[in-house]
C-alpha cells in the first residue's frame, strides 16, 4: 500500500515536472549549437554545451560582487571606437538619434530610443567579465532586461528560436531562448555608476554574465529575432563561431 | 619486517629487468588515450597561454594589472607571444582533448575500481609503508636503479605518486580548469570560493601543468632506468 502510494506521488509529481521541463527549455537549441561542427570537435562542443546547460537549467545566476572589487576605469579591449560613420555621427550627436530596432519573430516590431530602453525596469549587477583569451575584470553593469525589451515589443512568437544582435563594428551573435531569458541577460547602457564609455561599447551592450567576453557584444545597432541561423554570415550562429571559436562560450 | 633484500637483490640483476607484470587491457587502452590526449592538452594549453602571457592572484587580472607573473619579465614581450600562440587552435583541442581525457579517466578509475586494480596493485601493503622500506627504495632511486620485488611491478613510492596523481592531482587540475569557465561557475559558485577567484585558478592551473610535466619527465627518466624497450612494449603489448 505504501509502495503504491509512494509510486503514484512520484508520478504526479514527475509527470508535470517533466512536462514542464520540455515545454520550457528542453529544446534542441537548449543543449546544441546551431551548426554542430565535424569531428571529435563538434562531439566536445555538444557534450559542453549540454552539460552546461543541465546543470544551468534552474538558471542560476553568475556570481555577483561588491563594489569594492570593480575595476574603475573598466579596461578596454579590441574596438573601442568604430569607425562606421553612422555610428560617429550618433556619438557626435549623444545618441540622442540613436535607436534599437526590434524585428523578426516578434508580436510587434518597434524601435527603441536610448531614453526608452532607460525607463524599463532596470537591473544593477556587479559581474566579472570573463575574456576568452584569460582576463576577467569586475564592472557594475546596468541596464534593461534583454527579456523585458523584447516583451515590450509583444513577446516573440512561437517559432522564434534565437535572437541575433548586430553592432556598429560588424559583428554579430545569435543567442538561444534560454540564454535570452536568464535574468542576468541585459542591455547594459551603465558601467560603474555612469554612462557606458565609448570604449566599453556605448551606447548600448549586451551582458550575457554567463558567456565569454567575446559574446558581449558592444555598440548595438539592431535586434532580429528568428527561427534558423542558418542563412545569416556562414551560418554558424555568430561571427565568432564564423571565424572557428566556439558557438557557445560558457568555457 | 623492513627489507626484503633477498627480492631487492634480485631486481637488481639483469635477468629480473625483463620480467615484468603484465598490464590488462584497460590499463593499455587508458593509457595511450591519455598520452595523445595529455599532449593535445599541454600543447592547445601553451597556445592559450602564450595569447595571455600573464598570471594573476584573485578574482581579477588584465593588462596593467598588478601580475603574479609576466611572461616579457623572462624575455618573451607580449606581441611575440601572441605571435607564437593561437587561441582559437588552442580553445577548440583544449576542450575537445579534455572531454577525450575526462571519458577516458573515468572509464579507467571505474574499471579498475572494479577489477580492484587500485587495491591489488597500487595500495602499498603493508611492509611497504615502513620508513626503512621507502628509504631503501629511495636510495635505489638515486643510484639510478629500479626497484622491483619478484612478483609486484609497483614500488612504494610508484604506487603512492600514482594513487595522489589519479585521486587529487588530476581532480584538482580539472577543478582549476572549470573554476575559469563563466558556465560552470555559475552553475557551482563553489569553485571560486575553493581557490580564491579565477584568476587564482588560472595560475594554479599553469602551476599544475608544470608539475604534470616534471612528472611526466621523472616518470619516463624511471622507464627508462627499467629498460625502455620492455616497459614500453609491455605497455602496449601486455607482455
Amino acid at each position: 500500500m505504501s509502495t503504491r502510494m509512494s509510486r503514484r506521488t512520484w508520478l504526479t509529481t514527475s509527470v508535470p515536472a517533466l512536462g514542464g521541463l520540455l515545454l520550457t527549455g528542453c529544446s534542441r537549441e537548449t543543449f546544441v549549437p546551431p551548426r554542430v561542427r565535424g569531428g571529435l570537435i563538434g562531439a566536445a562542443d555538444v557534450l559542453t554545451m549540454s552539460t552546461n546547460r543541465l546543470l544551468l537549467s534552474g538558471q542560476p545566476l553568475a556570481r555577483e560582487y561588491s563594489r569594492a572589487d570593480v575595476a574603475d576605469p573598466f579596461p578596454t579591449w579590441n574596438q573601442t571606437n568604430p569607425r562606421n560613420p553612422e555610428y560617429q555621427r550618433h556619438a557626435s550627436e549623444g545618441f540622442k538619434n540613436w535607436r534599437l530596432p526590434i524585428t523578426g519573430l516578434v508580436a510587434r516590431p518597434r524601435d527603441f530610443s536610448l531614453d526608452e530602453i532607460r525607463r524599463l525596469p532596470a537591473r544593477t549587477q556587479i559581474t566579472a567579465h570573463i575574456c576568452e583569451q584569460g582576463w576577467s575584470a569586475i564592472g557594475e553593469w546596468t541596464g534593461a532586461p534583454l527579456q523585458r525589451v523584447l516583451e515590450e515589443a509583444g513577446g516573440v512568437t512561437p517559432t522564434a528560436r534565437y535572437v541575433v544582435i548586430d553592432t556598429f563594428d560588424g559583428w554579430y551573435e545569435g543567442y538561444d531562448l534560454f540564454e535570452v531569458a536568464h535574468a542576468q541577460t541585459i542591455l547594459a547602457y551603465g558601467l560603474n555608476g555612469r554612462d557606458l564609455p565609448r570604449g566599453n561599447g556605448a551606447p548600448l551592450r549586451l551582458r550575457v554574465e554567463r558567456q565569454c567576453g567575446y559574446k558581449n557584444l558592444k555598440f548595438l545597432k539592431s535586434i532580429r529575432v528568428v527561427d534558423s541561423m542558418a542563412g545569416i554570415g556562414k551560418g554558424t550562429g555568430g561571427i565568432n563561431s564564423d571565424f572557428g571559436f566556439h558557438w557557445y562560450a560558457g568555457v | 619486517m623492513g627489507v626484503d633484500s633477498a627480492s631487492m637483490s634480485e631486481a637488481r640483476h639483469p635477468a629480473a629487468e625483463t620480467s615484468s607484470t603484465a598490464h590488462s587491457y584497460n590499463v593499455r587502452i587508458c593509457h595511450w588515450i591519455n598520452v595523445v590526449s595529455c599532449v593535445y592538452l599541454l600543447w592547445s594549453g601553451v597556445h592559450i597561454f602564450l595569447d595571455f602571457p600573464e598570471l594573476y592572484w584573485g578574482h581579477t587580472g588584465y593588462r596593467g594589472y598588478p601580475a603574479a607573473f609576466r611572461l616579457a619579465d623572462w624575455g618573451l614581450s607580449w606581441e611575440e607571444a601572441g605571435a607564437l600562440g593561437d587561441r582559437r587552435w588552442g580553445r577548440n583541442y583544449h576542450f575537445t582533448a579534455a572531454w577525450v581525457f575526462l571519458i577516458n579517466g573515468l572509464v579507467y578509475v571505474v574499471w579498475n575500481l572494479y577489477a580492484s586494480h587500485f587495491r591489488n596493485r597500487m595500495w602499498p601493503a603493508r611492509d611497504e609503508r615502513t620508513v626503512a622500506h621507502v628509504r631503501a627504495e629511495l636510495r635505489d632511486h638515486l643510484r639510478w636503479r629500479s626497484h622491483r620485488r619478484a612478483n609486484d611491478s609497483y614500488g612504494t613510492l610508484q604506487k603512492t605518486s600514482y594513487l595522489i596523481l589519479i585521486f587529487v592531482f588530476v581532480p584538482l587540475m580539472i577543478l582549476t580548469g572549470i573554476a575559469q569557465s563563466p558556465g560552470f561557475t555559475a552553475a557551482m559558485p563553489t569553485l571560486l570560493d575553493m581557490f580564491g577567484g579565477r584568476q587564482t585558478a588560472r595560475t594554479l592551473h599553469t602551476i599544475g601543468t608544470l608539475a604534470l610535466v616534471l612528472f611526466v619527465v621523472v616518470h619516463v627518466l624511471e622507464v627508462a632506468a627499467a629498460g625502455f624497450f620492455v616497459k614500453v612494449r609491455s605497455m602496449i603489448t601486455g607482455k
